[in-house]
C-alpha cells in the first residue's frame, strides 16, 4: 500500500508525517505523531474517548475519519491544552470539581467539554448535555463532569486577570 | 437495553487498522465522477466517512477505492433558487445544515430530523449525502466479522440467506436513517450524477424495498444536490430512542401539510426506521384528509397504519413493541400538525 507525505499541525507544531491510505486520524495522532493522550477505545464512533477539536473549535472523533483527509489541517488534542506549564481552564476545573476518576475517557471528555464553552462560553445545561452526548464516562456518572464544564468560566477568568487559587 | 446505537460490543476484538485501500481525494467533481467511472464497483464514495469506516471495521465495506468528497466545494453549497426551493450540497456538513437560515431555518421538520441524528461530533463530521446514502444496518451483519462467523453469512456478505426473515428472497436491513422521512414528507428532489449524466429523482422514489440494494443509486453515481420546494411551516419530524442524544432510531415519523386547524388540503406521512425504505403511508393520509384531523379520524388514521407497515421484523425489539411505536408516532405526528 502507498504511503503520503502529511502535514498536519497538532497543537501549534507542524509534523511531516508518512501516512498510510488505511490510517485513521487517530492512529496517526498516536502511533505516528506520538502523542498517546487521545485514546483509542471502540474505533466505531460510540464512546468519544478519541474525540479532539478540528481548527473551528468543534468536536470531532478522530477514529472516524481518514488521517490523508487532514492533510494541511490544524487540530489540538489534550496536550495541547496546558501552556507553560501552567493547565487549561477546563482542566483546572475538572481537577476542582472532581471530574476525574480512572481518567480513561478525561482526553475525550475535556476535548468536547472544550468545544462546548468554545460555541457557548457560558453553556446551559442543555447546551452541556448535547455536548456530551455520546462521549461514555463509565465512572464519575456525568454529574461532576457537567459542574466542572458550568464552572469553567471562573477558572478562565482566573486565568486572565492572574488572581490565585479558587475562593 | 443495553448500547443499541452500536451492536459491535459484545466482547470481539476488531482489528485496529482499517483493511487495506486506497485513499483517492477528489479535487473537482468531474474528476471524482471519472474516478468513479473508472473504478466502479470497486469504490466506495467517503463524506464525512462516519458510515464508512464504521462498515470497513466492521469488514461490511472492503472497497479497493475510497473516494473523498469532502474537498468538493460544489457539493457545500446552499442556495435559493428563483421559484423560492432551496438547493443544498450534498456534502454539506449536517451540523452547518441545522444552523443554516435556508436549511434548518426553514424547513422545521428537515431541522429537527438533523438533530435527531447521532451526536454533536459525529454532526460535526457527517454530510447530507452520507445521511440519505447510510448503509442499511441489521443486528445480524452490524457485528464484527468474527462474531458473525458464528453464524454463515447472508445476502448482504456472502451467502444466500437471510437470518432476519429465514425464508425470504432478499435482504430485510432497515433504513436506519434520519433525514429521509422528513426529506420525503417535504417533497425534496435528489440530483444524481455520473460521468456523463445528470437525473432528478424525487427522494421518495430514491430508495428499494431490498436491504442490499437499497437505493437506485447506480455503479459511478454521486448524489450531489438536494432540493427542497418552498412548502408550508405545518411539518413535524418525531423520533422515538432508548436514549436521548446519541441511539439510531426505533422509529421515526415525519408529517406535513397544508390548510388550517383541524382542515387539511394536502398531507403527507412518512414513518423511517421501521423496514427496508421509509413507508409513506397512504391510506392513513386520506382518512385525515377527508375528515380533517379530529380525534375520531386520528384514531382512524393510526388504526390503518399496521396494514402499511408489513414485516417489522429487524432490530431493537420486537416486532409487536415496533408496530406499536409506528401506530404511537403516526398519531403523536397528527396530534402536533393540528396544532400548528
Ligand atoms: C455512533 C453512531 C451513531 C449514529 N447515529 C445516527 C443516527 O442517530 N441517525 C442517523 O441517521 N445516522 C446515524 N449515524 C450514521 C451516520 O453517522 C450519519 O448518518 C451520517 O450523516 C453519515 O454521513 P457521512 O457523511 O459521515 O457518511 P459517509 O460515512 O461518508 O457515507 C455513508 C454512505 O453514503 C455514501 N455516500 C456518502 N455521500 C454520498 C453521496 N454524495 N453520493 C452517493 N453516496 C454517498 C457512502 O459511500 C457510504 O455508503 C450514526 C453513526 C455512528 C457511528
Ligand atoms: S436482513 Fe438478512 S440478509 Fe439483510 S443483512 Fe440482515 S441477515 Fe443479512
Ligand atoms: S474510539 Fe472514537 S468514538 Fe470510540
Ligand atoms: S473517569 Fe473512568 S471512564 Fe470516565
Amino acid at each position: 500500500m502507498a504511503k503520503h507525505l502529511v502535514t498536519l499541525t497538532v497543537n501549534g507544531d507542524t509534523y511531516d508525517l508518512v501516512v498510510s491510505d488505511n490510517q485513521t486520524l487517530l492512529d496517526v495522532i498516536r502511533d505516528e505523531v506520538n502523542l498517546k493522550g487521545t485514546k483509542r477505545g471502540c474505533t466505531t464512533g460510540s464512546c468519544g474517548v478519541c474525540c479532539i477539536n478540528n481548527a473551528k473549535g468543534e468536536a470531532v472523533l478522530s477514529c472516524l475519519t481518514h488521517a490523508l483527509e487532514w492533510d494541511g489541517e490544524e487540530i489540538t488534542t489534550i496536550e495541547g491544552l496546558e501552556a507553560d506549564g501552567e493547565l487549561d481552564a477546563m482542566q483546572k476545573a475538572f481537577i476542582e470539581y472532581g471530574a476525574v476518576q480512572c481518567g480513561f475517557c478525561t482526553p475525550g471528555v475535556i476535548m468536547s467539554a472544550r468545544a462546548i464553552v468554545n460555541a457557548h462560553p457560558e453553556p446551559t445545561e442543555e447546551q452541556i448535555n448535547a455536548g456530551l452526548a455520546g462521549v461514555n464516562c463509565r465512572c464519575t456518572g456525568q454529574i461532576k463532569v457537567k459542574e466542572a464544564i458550568r464552572e469553567d468560566h471562573r477558572f478562565r477568568h482566573k486565568r486572565e486577570t492572574g488572581s490565585g487559587t479558587q475562593d | 437495553m443495553g448500547c443499541l446505537h452500536l451492536l459491535p460490543s459484545r466482547g470481539v476484538f476488531i482489528a485496529m487498522l482499517l483493511p487495506d485501500h486506497s485513499y483517492v481525494k477528489a479535487k473537482s467533481l468531474e474528476e471524482c465522477l471519472k474516478t468513479l467511472r473508472e473504478t466502479g464497483e470497486k469504490a466506495k464514495v467517503v463524506a464525512g466517512g462516519t458510515d464508512v469506516i464504521f462498515n470497513m471495521r466492521l469488514k461490511l465495506f472492503q472497497p479497493e477505492v475510497a473516494v473523498s468528497i469532502r474537498g468538493l466545494k460544489d457539493l457545500q453549497q446552499v442556495d435559493e433558487l428563483d421559484d423560492g426551493s432551496v438547493r443544498i450540497g450534498a456534502a454539506c456538513r449536517l451540523a452547518d445544515l441545522i444552523d443554516h437560515p435556508l436549511a434548518g431555518g426553514r424547513y422545521p421538520a428537515f431541522k429537527q430530523s438533523l438533530e435527531a441524528v447521532a451526536s454533536t461530533h459525529i454532526r460535526n463530521m457527517g454530510t447530507l449525502g452520507g445521511n440519505i446514502c447510510l448503509e442499511t444496518r441489521c443486528w445480524y451483519t452490524n457485528n464484527s466479522d468474527q462474531w458473525r462467523e458464528g453464524l454463515q453469512g447472508c445476502y448482504k456478505t456472502d451467502s444466500e440467506l437471510c437470518h432476519v426473515i429465514k425464508s425470504s428472497s432478499k435482504c430485510h436491513a432497515i433504513n436506519n436513517s434520519d433525514s429521509p422521512p422528513a426529506l420525503i414528507a417535504l417533497g425534496a428532489m435528489l440530483t444524481l450524477q455520473k460521468e456523463g449524466a445528470t437525473r432528478e429523482v424525487p427522494i421518495a422514489e430514491f430508495y428499494r424495498a431490498d436491504g442490499v440494494n437499497f437505493s437506485v443509486l447506480e455503479p459511478g453515481e454521486l448524489v450531489t444536490h438536494v432540493t427542497i420546494p418552498p412548502v408550508s411551516d405545518r411539518q413535524v419530524f418525531i423520533k422515538i430512542t432508548p436514549r436521548k442524544g446519541m441511539d439510531f432510531s426505533l422509529g421515526a415519523v415525519a408529517a406535513r401539510c397544508d390548510g388550517q386547524g383541524e382542515q387539511i388540503s394536502n398531507i403527507t406521512i412518512v414513518l423511517g426506521s421501521l423496514v427496508t425504505a421509509p413507508v409513506v403511508l397512504d391510506k392513513p393520509a386520506q382518512v385525515v384528509l377527508e375528515a380533517g384531523l379530529t380525534d375520531d379520524a386520528i384514531e382512524k388514521a393510526a388504526d390503518l397504519v399496521r396494514d402499511e407497515l408489513g414485516e417489522v421484523s429487524n432490530l431493537y425489539g420486537r416486532s409487536i413493541y415496533k408496530r406499536q411505536i409506528a401506530i404511537v408516532l403516526v398519531k403523536r405526528a397528527l396530534v402536533q400538525l393540528r396544532e400548528l
